[in-house]
């Protein structure tokens, strides 16, 4: 969290988090340039350049495969939330990567002409009417862009400027570059220049990103499923047992497909807020209640749970919900309250502290 | 007494992550390294052999002295001798980077020339990159009771193959050929490299044929949308000394 625009805001899990990630690329680079070659049967090696844009080019698709690997798996498995904390890092320095496979194959394929590197991408095969022979290197370029613009707009201003909604829609566009690569890479390298152990590791991370996401899914789907019952004036929701809340966590309550409230417990006490944090829309029920305040798992955005806003000087805040106690069980007001309303919370003489 | 269930909660800005966390990252970040080192190795290993095709640096600046045809793309006639043949051997002739010879080639047509340049070899196909002081140029000393033998036709065929560009195939890109290499083949063809057919079994020995349009004139660019994919051609088939040269119609084309 921050009040003011800095470059990057730099802690140690950031600096951890970036030394592994250019400890994995500096292994997969420094492997498959230096070491691999002297294991190859082949009667010459391939052109350095080549081989060099292969090893950047598939580097990129890995960590591509990786970065839309941690949403799903921190989704399945909590533990995993770290590694989405500081997935921007690891989002540009992949944009990084892929400017150097670019530079390599126009150095080489797209050089030695009078015909302009640049331009000789979009002119020399034009066979767009076909599937084998289209031409692939179009996707990546297609990829590339979309790519460059995401690392552009990681940074928090965008965040911002662009309000949430919108930077998150715009950032899903990693999905469709991902798409155009996986057609770049099979119209492409997949065709002739790659062996048996590229075929199959491409489809093993296809395989992979589209499984996690099918799994994430059904278990976001079988979250919505659990629709509680209304009361007879319809605004009030049954919200279960206060003593199943474990402290300082929450219960998270589907209203309607696209709106969830948790309701999270600090020792005796219950408040409801909206699942969704002001900053990337980060599931807040899975937070957890520290130094006083609702802090989101991926950043670590922080709210007061009475009145859903950020401590001071921080300015973010959220939807509120009024809950209530009867006969043991807890109501939940489904229509929610502007961004930052106080609602006092709701003692529960059964929870208690610590319990 | 009930124990409290450890709950452990990572924050990213907290100075380090819980303890009971800390164990999982240390191994999913060493998993992680692991994995990329052992795919990095693994793809890089296994990378289909581009073949023994290559710029004969090592033989150095080479000159050669013969005949010059200029259709259907420049080659040279050479006699028996010449490069340690014992045949007369016609080779291929390229500029440097992706540029035929036809602007040099077409007025020395049929004329005895020398020529110099670097060789480049795939396996017993060459071509010479022409460049360098001599160059393409009117024979100083022609070579005495030689001239080319005539053309002989050896009939209609279909063939299977790839076409490729004749320069990268035959040794200035590994790999030269195959889906990948399209753009850069396509790239050679446009700027008058030969574009070749590289069959997938041999006829009269041979694998390696220089295409031309059924008139013996060169392909138009509606080649480009055929090159490198896996197609069968129909056409005439003529030898000049060792040369292959397959006369088509691209309308015979067909994507298998």
């Amino acid at each position: 969290m921050s009040v003011k625009y800095v470059p990057v805001i730099w802690n140690r899990t950031k600096l951890v988090y970036d030394v592994v990630v250019l400890a994995i690329v500096g292994a997969y680079l420094g492997i498959y340039i230096y070491l691999a070659p002297t294991f190859q049967t082949v009667t010459r090696p391939i052109d350095w350049d080549i081989y060099k844009a292969q090893a950047f080019g598939t580097c990129v698709f890995f960590l591509l495969t990786f970065i839309l690997s941690i949403g799903p798996l921190a989704r399945l498995d909590k533990r995993f939330l770290p590694l989405l904390y500081n997935r921007r890092h690891l989002g540009v320095i992949t944009c990084v990567l892929a400017y150097f496979h670019v530079d390599y194959i126009l150095g080489w394929y797209n050089a030695f002409s009078p015909i302009n590197r640049y331009v000789s991408v979009f002119i020399v095969n034009t066979s767009f009417d076909r599937f084998l022979g289209f031409p692939f290197e179009i996707l990546g370029i297609l990829a590339l862009l979309i790519m460059t613009i995401l690392a552009v707009t990681s940074h928090d201003f965008w965040l911002h400027f662009l309000k949430p909604t919108l930077w998150k829609f715009l950032h899903m566009g990693i999905y469709l570059a991902y798409a155009l690569i996986i057609g770049h890479v099979a119209l492409g390298a997949l065709q002739s220049a790659a062996g048996p152990f590229m075929t199959a590791a491409t489809g093993v991370s296809l395989t992979l990103v589209i499984t996690l996401h099918l799994l994430a899914a059904r278990k976001e789907h079988l979250i919505d499923s659990l629709k509680s019952t209304l009361d007879d004036s319809g605004d009030w929701m049954d919200a279960g047992s206060p003593e199943d809340i474990p402290d300082k966590r929450a219960r998270i309550i589907s209203i309607e497909d696209d709106e969830r409230v948790a309701i999270f417990r600090n020792g005796t006490k219950l408040s409801a807020i909206s699942n969704v944090c002001a900053h990337q829309n980060g599931p807040l029920g899975e937070g957890k209640i520290v130094y006083g305040c609702v802090t989101c798992p991926w950043h670590g955005y922080q709210y007061r749970v009475e009145d859903g806003r950020s401590p001071p000087p921080f300015t973010e805040k959220i939807s509120t919900y009024r809950i209530k106690l009867e006969s043991g069980r807890l109501w939940l007001n489904v229509k929610a309250l502007p961004p930052g309303t106080y609602v006092e919370p709701v003692v529960s003489p059964m929870t208690g502290e610590g319990s | 007494m009930a124990t409290k269930k450890p709950d452990p909660f990572f924050i990213g800005w907290a100075k380090k992550p819980p303890k009971s966390l800390q164990g999982f990252l240390f191994l999913v970040s060493a998993v992680l390294i692991g994995a990329a080192a052992g795919v990095a190795f693994g793809i890089g290993s296994s990378v289909p052999d581009p073949g023994d095709a290559r710029f004969a640096w090592g033989a150095g600046y080479q000159t050669f002295t013969g005949y010059v045809d200029a259709k259907p793309y420049p080659l040279l006639r050479l006699p028996a001798g010449e490069g340690g043949r014992d045949k007369p051997h016609a080779m291929l002739i390229t500029g440097v980077g992706k540029r035929g010879m036809q602007q040099l080639a077409g007025p020395l047509n049929g004329q005895p020339v020398d020529a110099g340049g670097i060789l480049l070899k795939r396996g017993d196909l060459d071509m010479l990159q022409v460049g360098g002081r001599v160059s393409l140029r009117p024979a100083e000393n022609p070579v005495l009771n030689f001239s080319p033998a005539p053309t002989e036709q050896l009939g209609r065929w279909r063939l299977t193959g790839e076409i490729c560009d004749g320069k990268c195939y035959t040794g200035a890109m590994r790999p030269g050929v195959g889906l990948a290499h399209k753009a850069c083949a396509n790239f050679c063809i446009i700027g008058g490299i030969p574009p070749v057919f590289v069959t997938t079994a041999p006829l009269l020995g041979s694998e390696f044929f220089l295409l031309a349009d059924e008139n013996g004139e060169p392909l138009s660019s509606d080649v480009e949308d055929w090159v490198a994919l896996l197609i069968s051609l129909e056409g005439e088939v003529e030898r000049r000394d060792d040369l292959m040269i397959f006369k088509v119609n691209l309308d015979s084309a067909k994507q298998l």
